[in-house]
């Protein structure tokens, strides 16, 4: 277990954080800027105009530093309180080489090898949900000599074997390794070891050897590096702050030239009055000092506070995903989780989507939902009666939990039809389910794929109670009546013959096979007297597919004794020989498994999560691709692509890759593309010469086009040749086109490679979604990692960026919560600029008429208080409380998400715009006030072109301005003649931080210019006076309005005629001219005929093991009647 | 080990802030109304700039450049070493119509940098308060004088002080001139004269004064400036606080003296032939530094700067043309938006 400790302790937190965030380049230039400032030849500002700042964003930062310390302090609490009951540590402290005990139900968190447990033959049953998706139980068992030792506590400490085993990788399902006890050597594989991840089932107890821990497990290995993530926004500011440094060495040059001149022409004869300093030798070294000086006084166009207003910005944004009661999932009672306060805005820009399927689309449910018996419908038209459920009580084994809604059926049952008893029958006997019954009458299954649970629940419910088995006998309570069936066979699934067979011999001695499988395979084995029958029941399964609903067909035969004995003895041969085994038992199997005659069909709904349709369909709209990568195997993943839209019937064509070598999936990516887009392959398509071009590493492949709405399915094994090398822009070109792609059988490296190979060439930001421990590494991978959380695994959640338990809540995500984010960080970014660009280049101008001698137009504490205090409240009320449009809108117009995909609202040339306009304003800014006072002077005659006045003009119009700016500025196309202003919404809150502010400076000037604190410190507060004096002018309110009027109508004007000019289309507008469109309700309607196959796992059965015996409990007194072949 | 709080629901507050819910008024403006409002604006421009510019021309306003007709006693002090020698200087002028009401009699200076950054700060404001006269720490270059005594007032504002006098002289006829009476109190803001600027509380100002040296380019050290008004002796002196509240701009004009409306002068400066006396001191021809004097009324608005009203009166026009070719381009490419949405 990797507990997490915290970074800091209370002595080394001032240190170290100063240390860590002096290493921000942002921070590092104040602190040298600051040291600038201490050197008086240069120092053209007093030391506190950076100081203050400077302290007051540290401390910020290093408060929300500590609380995100303590926070992940706290989570790693949470994990460690998750860990087991252990027989004397805790799992942070458990080692490679501890004999641990691991109780039923319980989570393993190292890699262990299985030394012994409760079960028989020391089998041990886990479930691997975390690991590849699948829910099915798997056996592992221990090797015979250390089985023997058992809960032997004497025996087990004093256990003194060797193991050498492989070093730590990523490989789930190999494991290689030898065991050196009492001098023998054991082999070790992958069935002795139970991975990190796994959960122990049905086993009460067990011990095992760790054999890794931490990072060393294969989960751990399969997680990928976890890296520091950054948005996009983050590393375009980090590009501006190198332009703003940029633009600032070239004025600070510039005006050091002007300096030059300036002291050559006229400084050098101006010395009567102020010599030059003594170290100042020629104008050459003046103009070289003043570089320095202006390179201070500038500063502020790299905003101190920046990076700290962002991160309040985002962290903000980040407690509304929590605070949202939208997003909060009852039943779990798991309010949504931002686990990342550094990533809200990218929310907004989410092009592809990569997610699981089991327990993220799907609830890892599966519900018997309708069948067809002997050619009749149950379960069908549930809607149109009333939502009533079947009332089971005359069955009191029945699953409380189990639901029916077709009231005929269970008459049905009730009324004794044959053909539904046997139906049951069937469904209760031929399975290889393995029963619990801890308490009388509360049966528990163990399944080893939830479809069989489903259909062993469905049987239980109606009657047929499937109780108990041994490896002979199976136990069933038929509507109330014990009944003993003696099993004679067990024909086993597996992947080519996609259906199994039980033999019994019932009590009145007649022997009788019950098959199920997918249906295109038992049409083929039935007896051709059930043609008609057939062929009703064939159309059902069509209404039940096209329901998305999984399939199976079920039939029976009656064996007489004689053939089954001559059949038996085929088998045991075949079974027996050496050579070819596998193909003489299924030849043995096919002899048996025809003339069936045909029971009827069952459908299985997989079910999916609450509103996982709708939310797919609202993300396509919003033009965000859906990839579905699970290590699921593609029938399944495809039948749930299909239910939930990612997949659609009015699809052109489906890709299949399935290539087993690099030409033949090479060849099938490439006709794929052929058919979406024909042109593609010629080399005159662009993004062919583009690519001839041969272009450094880091490029982007433009978005191509396809010639309809296709999708693809590739399996994990052809993704390997995939990825690999050349192949991987083909895959890349291909899959972007498709409208759905899903990647099934995949490991959690293939993940997180596809989440990688799309991130490298698409520049788009991806987002993965996902619960198990599978995903974690696509989490990490991913720009943004979502963990659905409430589940029994914790390693999404606990890797993931943010968590909630519902996939639904993903559209709220990213429409809502990204969009507005995002908006409001542009907003944000773009007023920033904007206003310190307007504050900072009055200097410029100003250095025209003062000899460039770096003098100043503000008051040091204006510069000082600027960003910090004035401006700082009304645009965090701009980025905490805007909303362009309500979620409502945001929701039912997915489109109005596009533009967040394409970064539209901030970018280089907003950016431009933003320089541009702050150039703008500050001329106004300076030359207006400049020109009011040059030659006037009040009323009773005194002048007001003195310094002081001047600098308080400018700096109330400067205020004025950037506080009127926020409620102006730029808005993305807007209808014709609607403008809406930079804060289109107006919150109490926003009334009270803009006017507040400006309120506030108010009152701070007349105290910072008061008599009091002016004589106290005559030398720091020099203004005295100022404020009483020039505000009672009437020139200067004059000039304050001019400002103000100059600098808004052009904003205005240009935001009204830019629509008009540029009529591109108004999203928002557009959208608000019509009426609400109704919520999006998807059905689940399919019309091609598209049967699911036979829903198990694509492991072999628990048949052999059942057969065996060998999962009969302990507790059985046949015990000892079945010898231990190994 | 089960959390605690599972049991409690931890469903968020349904606060309007936590759901984002705060009411809010949500500004929309129509075509009409930004319309209207650029037109109102436009004409709310022009109207102030044709107030503004009226009440500027009500202004009377001489302003005679010395710099040329006093070339004689700029050369004399572009040489040091003359400091002693005194230079007078008379220019006459003629009034064409009377100067009503108050005048304001003012110095105007070109190309004089008082707003350089090491010049501003080259000052004691502790000094200048009367609390230490010892303290000149900011003052360089001009912090004590060759000796090593602290200089009073230090700093190369104080050292810079404008120090010609200006006497206006009504030539009545040709033989009898009047001193027109000018009065120097109420040049400075009242803050600077009763709270910024202190004398040391000594009864004797030249003691107080004692162990400090005057600035270099001062005849006469500061407790000297006006022996006759105690109240316009020493650091308060209004002629020295006028100098001391630095201009913005290397072209700046101070108020020197206010017409004292006696005698003749009641109704203000009557027609006739005036010239002015000016005792030269004040070097400007190094730098290429012009000196000129003004003598102005006012109004409310202040002084003859027509900037204002011509500011407004320009963006006033703009604005109105600007909303009336914006209506003009709204009417005719509404059609093509709308056209534009539907395809």
């Amino acid at each position: 277990l990797d507990v997490k400790t915290s970074k800091y302790n209370a002595l080394n937190f001032l240190p170290m954080n100063l240390f860590e965030q002096f290493q921000r380049l942002a921070n590092a230039y104040f602190l040298f800027l600051l040291f600038l400032q201490l050197i008086p030849q240069i120092s053209s500002l007093a030391w506190y105009t950076t100081v203050v700042p400077l302290m007051v964003v540290l401390s910020i930062t290093a408060v929300k530093d500590a609380i995100d310390d303590m926070v992940k302090c706290w989570h790693s609490g949470i994990q460690g309180s998750l860990s087991c009951r252990i027989v004397t540590e805790k799992w942070m402290n458990v080692q490679v080489g501890d004999i641990i005990k691991l109780e039923n139900n319980q989570i393993v968190t190292a890699d262990i090898l299985l030394l012994s447990s409760s079960e028989p033959y020391s089998l041990t049953y886990i479930e691997t949900a975390e690991l590849d998706g699948e829910t099915n139980l798997k056996v592992k068992q221990a090797i015979s000599v250390t089985s023997e030792m058992e809960d032997n506590l004497k025996l087990l400490s004093a256990f003194d074997g060797e193991v050498r085993c492989e070093s730590p990788n990523n490989k789930l399902d190999k494991f290689t390794g030898i065991l050196m006890y009492k001098g023998k050597n054991y082999l070790l594989n992958h069935d002795r070891l139970i991975l990190r991840g796994c959960v122990i089932r049905n086993t009460d107890w067990c011990y095992g050897l760790v054999i890794f821990t931490g990072p060393d497990t294969k989960v751990m290995q399969n997680s990928g590096k976890s890296t520091f993530k950054r948005t996009h926004i983050d590393h375009l500011m980090n590009v501006l702050v190198l332009w703003i440094f940029l633009f600032l060495g070239s004025m600070c040059f510039l005006l050091a030239v002007g300096h030059y001149i300036w002291e050559n022409n006229k400084g050098y004869y101006f010395q009567d009055y102020l010599p030059w300093e003594d170290y100042v030798t020629s104008s050459v070294f003046s103009a070289t000092l003043i570089f320095w000086s202006y390179f201070i006084i500038l500063n502020t166009m790299v905003p101190i506070s920046l990076y700290v207003s962002v991160e309040i910005i985002r962290l903000g944004n980040s407690f509304y995903i929590n605070w949202d009661q939208k997003m909060f999932y009852e039943p779990k009672n798991t309010p949504a989780q931002a686990r990342t306060t550094t990533l809200n805005e990218e929310l907004g820009q989410v092009k592809y989507v990569f997610s699981d399927k089991t327990g993220t689309l799907t609830q890892n449910i599966m519900i018997f939902n309708k069948c067809s018996i002997n050619g009749m419908v149950y379960g069908m038209h549930v809607f149109l009666f009333s939502l009533k459920k079947v009332d089971f009580s005359y069955n009191k084994l029945a699953d409380p939990k189990f639901s029916f809604y077709d009231k005929t059926l269970v008459e049905a049952v009730k009324k004794g039809n044959h053909w539904v008893h046997l139906f049951f029958l069937s469904l209760s006997l031929c399975h290889t389910v393995i029963s619990e019954e801890k308490v009388e009458g509360e049966l528990v299954y163990q399944a080893q794929s939830p479809d069989e649970g489903a259909l062993v629940t469905a049987a239980r419910n109606f009657g047929f109670v499937f109780r108990s088995r041994t490896s002979e006998t199976i136990m069933v309570v038929e509507m109330g009546k014990m009944r003993i069936y003696q099993l004679l066979a067990i024909l086993d699934f597996n992947n080519v013959r996609k259906r199994m067979s039980v033999i019994v011999r019932t009590p009145e001695n007649r022997i009788l096979l019950f098959c199920k499988g997918a249906d295109t395979i038992l049409c083929k084995l039935l007896h051709p007297s059930c043609g008609s029958l057939k062929d009703i029941t064939m159309d059902h399964l069509d209404d039940f597919a096209s329901d998305g609903l999984r399939t199976l067909m079920v039939a029976y035969r009656e064996l007489d004794s004689a053939f089954f004995q001559d059949w038996s003895k085929k088998h045991s041969e075949a079974c027996l020989s050496l050579e070819n085994r596998e193909n003489k038992i299924s030849i043995v199997y096919e002899e048996i498994e025809r003339d069936l005659m045909l029971l009827g069909a069952t459908a299985i709904e997989d079910k999916l999560q609450d509103g996982v349709p709708e939310t797919i369909l609202t993300l396509n709209k919003a033009k965000i691709k859906i990839w579905v990568l699970t290590g699921d195997k593609q029938e399944t993943a495809v039948n749930i692509a299909y239910a939930c839209n990612i997949f659609e019937d009015e699809m052109d064509e489906i890709f299949i890759v399935e290539g087993n070598n690099d030409e033949t999936v090479g060849g099938e990516l490439r006709s794929a593309r052929e058919k979406m887009k024909p042109d593609s392959l010629l080399e005159s398509d662009p993004v062919n010469s583009y690519l001839a071009t041969k272009p450094q590493p880091p490029f982007k492949i433009p978005e191509e086009v396809p010639n309809g709405s296709y999708g693809l399915i590739i399996n994990g094994y052809s993704l390997a040749h995939a990825l690999e090398g050349n192949l991987e822009l083909e895959l890349l070109r291909t899959a972007c086109m498709c409208k759905g792609v899903i990647c099934c059988r995949m490991t959690p490296l293939q993940k997180a490679q596809v989440v990688e190979l799309v991130k490298k060439y698409k520049k788009a930001v991806t987002l993965a979604i996902g619960d198990g421990a599978n995903d974690v590494s696509m989490i990490k991978v991913a720009h943004i990692g979502v963990g659905i959380s409430g589940q029994e695994g914790m390693q999404a959640m606990l890797n993931s960026d943010y968590a909630f338990s519902q996939f639904r809540y993903l559209q709220r995500l990213l429409l809502v919560h990204g969009r507005w984010s995002y908006n409001r960080m542009c907003k944000f970014l773009s007023y920033f600029f904007y206003k310190n660009f307007a504050f900072t280049l009055v200097h410029v101008w100003y250095a025209f008429y003062s000899g460039f001698s770096a003098q100043t137009v503000y008051d040091t504490w204006f510069i000082t208080f600027y960003n910090l205090v004035y401006t700082s409240l009304p645009v965090l009320g701009l980025s905490l409380f805007d909303q362009d449009v309500n979620e409502t809108w945001s929701l039912r117009f997915p489109e109005l998400y596009e533009p967040g995909q394409h970064n539209l609202y901030f970018n280089k040339k907003e950016f431009v715009k933003c320089l541009l306009h702050g150039i703008y304003s500050s001329f106004v800014l300076f030359f207006i006030p400049m020109g009011t006072v040059y030659n006037s002077v009040r009323k009773d005659g005194k002048e007001i072109s003195d310094y002081q006045s001047f600098s308080l003009i400018v700096q109330t119009s400067l205020l004025c301005v950037v506080t009127m700016q926020v409620l102006s500025g730029r808005e993305e196309g807007k209808e014709g003649g609607k403008i809406a202003l930079e804060t289109t919404y107006w919150t109490m809150i926003s009334h009270v931080f803009t006017w507040g502010s400006l309120g506030f400076y108010f009152c701070i000037l007349f105290f910072l210019y008061s008599d009091g604190l002016c004589l106290f410190f005559p030398d720091t507060f020099q203004f005295l006076g100022v404020a009483r004096n020039t505000l009672n002018l009437p020139q200067m309110w004059l000039s304050v309005v001019l400002s103000m009027i100059l600098c808004m109508l052009p904003v205005v004007g240009y935001q009204f005629l830019k629509p008009l000019f540029w009529p591109i289309i108004d999203r928002i507008h557009h959208c608000m001219r019509h009426p609400l469109p109704y919520p999006i309700r998807t059905k689940l309607k399919h019309t091609a005929s598209r049967r699911s196959a036979y829903a198990f796992s694509h492991k072999q059965g628990f048949g052999a093991l059942i057969t065996s015996g060998k999962t009969m409990k302990a507790k059985l007194p046949k015990k000892n009647s079945f010898p231990y072949k190994r | 080990m089960k959390r605690k709080s599972q049991d409690e629901s931890r469903l968020p507050d349904n606060t309007a802030v936590k759901q984002q819910q705060l009411p809010a008024f949500r500004l929309q403006l129509s075509a009409n109304e930004i319309l209207s409002g650029f037109f109102a604006t436009g004409v709310f421009c022009l109207g102030m700039g044709i107030i503004l510019l009226l009440s500027a021309k009500s202004i009377s306003e001489v302003e005679i450049n010395y710099t040329e007709k006093c070339a004689s006693c700029a050369k004399l002090r572009e040489d040091a070493t003359h400091f002693d020698k005194e230079c007078n200087c008379s220019i006459s002028f003629y009034l064409p119509q009377k100067m009503e009401g108050n005048v304001y009699l003012y110095y105007k200076l070109y190309g004089f940098y008082q707003n350089l950054y090491r010049y501003i700060l080259s000052r004691s404001n502790i000094q200048l308060v009367g609390t230490d006269l010892k303290d000149v720490r900011k003052c360089a270059p001009f912090k004590t004088s060759e000796n090593g005594l602290p200089i009073a007032p230090c700093g190369a504002i104080a050292n810079s002080i404008f120090n010609d006098t200006i006497v206006l002289l009504y030539n009545f006829n040709s033989s009898t001139h009047i001193k027109v009476p000018m009065v120097s109190s109420e040049t400075a803001w009242w803050t600077d004269k009763y709270v910024k600027f202190q004398n040391p509380t000594y009864q004797n100002l030249s003691s107080a004064f004692a162990g400090t040296a005057k600035p270099p380019n001062w005849p006469k050290p500061v407790y000297e400036l006006d022996e006759e008004d105690p109240g316009n002796n020493g650091f308060i002196n209004d002629d020295f606080i006028v100098w001391m509240r630095t201009a913005a701009f290397p072209t700046f004009k101070k108020l020197y003296r206010r017409l004292h409306r006696i005698g003749n002068f009641t109704e203000g400066l009557p027609a006739g032939s005036y010239s002015f006396i000016i005792n030269y001191n004040f070097p400007v021809s190094r730098f290429q530094g012009q000196k000129a004097v003004v003598l102005s009324t006012l109004t409310w608005s202040g002084g003859s700067s027509l900037f204002l009203g011509l500011a407004y009166l320009v963006t006033g026009a703009v604005t109105l043309l600007a909303s009336f070719s914006m209506m003009a381009i709204h009417l005719k490419l509404k059609e093509r938006k709308t056209f534009f949405l539907q395809s």
